[in-house]
């Protein structure tokens, strides 16, 4: 695993990734899990280098995981104030990217709403960079974290049965999930009224439903999504409470599940809209905190990966 | 062109008769005098053209070009506009008239006619705004605005919603048998969307128009071309049911015909690939299925005009996630070979594949030139089609 030379600059999807690269970032994750569990979590990797988080999206967990993980590896990390930085003035954004990129960092954290605008930035910049979050496209991050979750509570994810619920259409999260655990081997499944089913889901290489129940049954795995209201221009769904009666997560639609399937969620939670509170905070069954716990070492064993692939300064373009 | 000029040694191409001859043509003072394979270099000419066997056809008409004058020159300006159709061998175009502001009246068609005279290599109509500023909701002076020169009437890149202001404006316009085109589109389908919908746009996490967009907005407008009598333009239709649609109607007598965009025939969906923006046209590159079914209707000669769709956009406009960039592409310089790479890829002859950019749209228009023929205005294009043809990659990009 030392050795093996993840052939990538940037981590901007889970498209275009082999097994080979997403378990070389697992088996990583694995070890940063152990280093997160000590007492003194330093480690020394990323000394003397520059970690930037550029959020053009409101977050707090995912832009404060790339943080903690940008500093447990002892990298210099600076995270930009969007909301009040030149963007605003109508600077426009390949021309933050290049001011930023005058600034010499080595890693580049990413959100944004506008699906693309991460590989358009990445294609101005030298440094890596990092997915986290681009409008309906890609969250890879996330996507490797589940995956790390779901590793170490279940074992081997291939063949394993995992139904993705929820807000499918405005789901990067969804994307990413449907093509790492595709490429890992799990059968999937997505659980969504039509409206929320994007065009050709079908095609991704997952099995579609619009009754929760039978579309759980045999899985091993439920992930429910946020349902992202602020992301909606109209009417995908009549209400929150009839949303909830057919797809909200509840004891007896969990019970067609597999006996003992365990619940993720990628958070903010919308309790009762999506998720019953007493599955949200079920102490066998939720993975949710535990989900949050990898989301910190798998960031790090995606920057400490791509931070060995950086380029020396000074080499040629 | 002054005195008698004779072009010979030509492949012509004349798509109005169907002619395809090695021969010459012959001109005095900007007019045909005559062509065929019996003009040669012996006849009497003050200028003596030797074409070295190219092909010669008549200069293109391109029924849809956008130029930022008035309001917006920093995109282009009619004399750019016109220096790009000479290099593309476009001799006449018709400037939309989403301009700012909006070419609705007498005096902006005038403007258009005069400045296009100054500063133009090319003849340039002005289409008329079928509604005041395009707002659909008040029809234009069509009576006056033809009457000055206004080659169609249009309400450009803004669908009429209203089917009763749209009837109204078809069944005004009929009384003076002026051309309405409109772009069918349903903006209620439509609004903020990117690309064509459909399973690549999800996987992109883009924002599709749903073929059915345009064709609601199709069935209406021909529709009301039935029941009001108008000649109607569907503009730059771009699926195949859209096209059966226009043929069906035709059918059963309605005075339709169709315009397809040269990118339509050119490319599709999966050609925005990495989030191309300058691949962000309206309508949208469509499905393969799609493309294949427009160009089975060039080779049957059901489609009327191919449109560049020229729209020139800055780079400021262009440079951006493709969500917030700018709708539009060039298109004028590389009309022709797309079209060339196509008819040589799909096996169409040439006065079959270029009828559509030369007699199809001159007669929708009623204009003289676009033909080979005696006494028409002596505009052509002479090329070489293999060369040529060899530009089309670059069709829409730029």
């Amino acid at each position: 695993m030392a050795d093996y030379a993840f052939s990538h600059r940037h981590l901007l999807g889970i498209e275009g990734l082999n097994r080979l690269d997403i378990e070389t970032l697992l088996e990583l994750g694995d070890k940063y899990v152990e280093l997160n569990r000590r007492r003194v979590k330093h480690a020394d990797t990323l000394a003397g280098r520059t970690l930037v988080n550029l959020f053009f999206e409101n977050s707090t967990r995912t832009q404060g995981s790339f943080e903690i993980a940008g500093r447990r590896l002892g990298a210099d990390v600076i995270t930009m104030p969007i909301a009040t930085s030149s963007v605003k003035k109508g600077e426009t954004l390949i021309d933050t990217a290049m001011t930023l990129n005058a600034m010499r960092p080595d890693l580049l954290v990413i959100r944004h709403g506008s699906s693309g605008a991460v590989k358009l930035l990445s294609r101005k910049v030298d440094c890596a960079v990092i997915n986290a979050g681009d409008g309906t496209h890609e969250h890879p991050t996330q996507a490797l974290l589940d995956a790390l979750t779901i590793r170490r509570r279940v074992g081997e994810i291939s063949g394993m049965r995992v139904a993705i619920c929820g807000d499918i259409l405005h789901s990067r999260v969804a994307r990413s999930n449907v093509a790492c655990l595709n490429i890992l081997g799990a059968q999937v499944r997505l659980i969504a009224p039509r409206t929320l089913t994007p065009p050709g889901a079908a095609d991704w290489g997952a099995e579609v439903f619009t009754d929760m129940r039978e579309g759980l049954e045999g899985c091993d795995v439920v992930m429910m999504l946020r349902l992202q209201q602020e992301r909606m221009d109209g009417a995908y769904l009549p209400s929150a409470r009839e949303f909830f009666h057919f797809y909200g997560l509840d004891a007896d639609k969990l019970n067609h599940a597999n006996p003992g399937a365990f619940v993720m969620h990628p958070g903010p939670m919308n309790r009762g809209v999506e998720i019953e509170s007493g599955i949200a905070d079920h102490k066998t069954r939720s993975l949710i905190t535990e989900q949050v716990e990898m989301g910190v070492a798998v960031r790090m064993a995606v920057l400490e990966t791509l931070a060995k692939n950086a380029p020396e300064p000074g080499a040629a373009k | 062109m002054t005195g008698r000029t004779v072009i010979h040694n030509a492949r012509l191409i004349d798509p109005a008769t169907g002619r395809d001859e090695t021969g010459g043509v012959l001109t005095e003072n900007g007019v045909i005098l005559d062509s065929g394979s019996a003009i040669s270099k012996t006849v009497t000419a003050d200028v003596k053209i030797d074409a070295g066997g190219k092909m010669l056809a008549p200069g293109l008409i391109d029924l849809r070009v956008k130029t930022g004058e008035p309001g917006a020159e920093n995109k282009e300006t009619l004399q750019t506009a016109s220096d790009a159709a000479a290099a593309g061998g476009v001799t006449t175009f018709v400037v939309m008239p989403d301009t700012d502001p909006v070419i609705d009246t007498v005096a902006l068609v005038d403007f258009i006619q005069r400045r296009a005279e100054g500063v133009a290599k090319v003849k340039v109509y002005p289409a008329g705004g079928l509604t005041l500023g395009l707002d659909g909701a008040k029809m234009s002076e069509i009576g006056l605005i033809r009457e000055a020169g206004a080659a169609f009437f249009t309400n450009g890149d803004r669908p009429v919603e209203d089917a009763g202001v749209l009837r109204r404006a078809m069944s005004y316009a009929a009384s003076f048998d002026a051309l309405v085109a409109s772009r069918p589109d349903t903006p209620a389908l439509s609004k903020n969307t990117v690309m064509n919908a459909g399973a690549f746009a999800a996987r992109l996490g883009l924002r599709g128009t749903p073929p059915e967009a345009e064709w609601i907005a199709l069935e209406r407008d021909l529709m009301l071309a039935e029941t009001t009598g108008v000649r109607l333009l569907a503009d730059c239709i771009s699926t195949a049911r859209s096209l059966a649609a226009v043929e069906r109607a035709r059918k059963a007598g309605v005075k339709a015909a169709c315009s397809v965009a040269s990118y339509s025939l050119f490319f599709n969906e999966l050609d925005v690939g990495d989030y191309l923006t300058y691949c962000k046209v309206q309508p949208p590159f469509r499905t393969e299925a799609d493309r294949m079914a427009l160009i089975d209707g060039l080779k049957r000669g059901v489609i009327d005009a191919v449109v560049s769709a020229h729209d020139p956009q800055p780079t400021e406009d262009k440079r951006l996630p493709i969500a917030d960039a700018a709708f539009g592409a060039v298109g004028l310089e590389t009309l022709l070979p797309c079209l060339l790479s196509i008819a040589i890829r799909e096996d169409i002859p040439l006065v079959k594949a270029l009828r559509p950019v030369t007699s199809g749209p001159a007669d929708l228009l009623g204009l003289p030139q676009g033909r080979l023929a005696k006494g028409a205005p002596a505009d052509f294009v002479l090329f070489d089609p293999a060369a040529a043809s060899s530009k089309a990659g670059s069709c829409a990009h730029g």
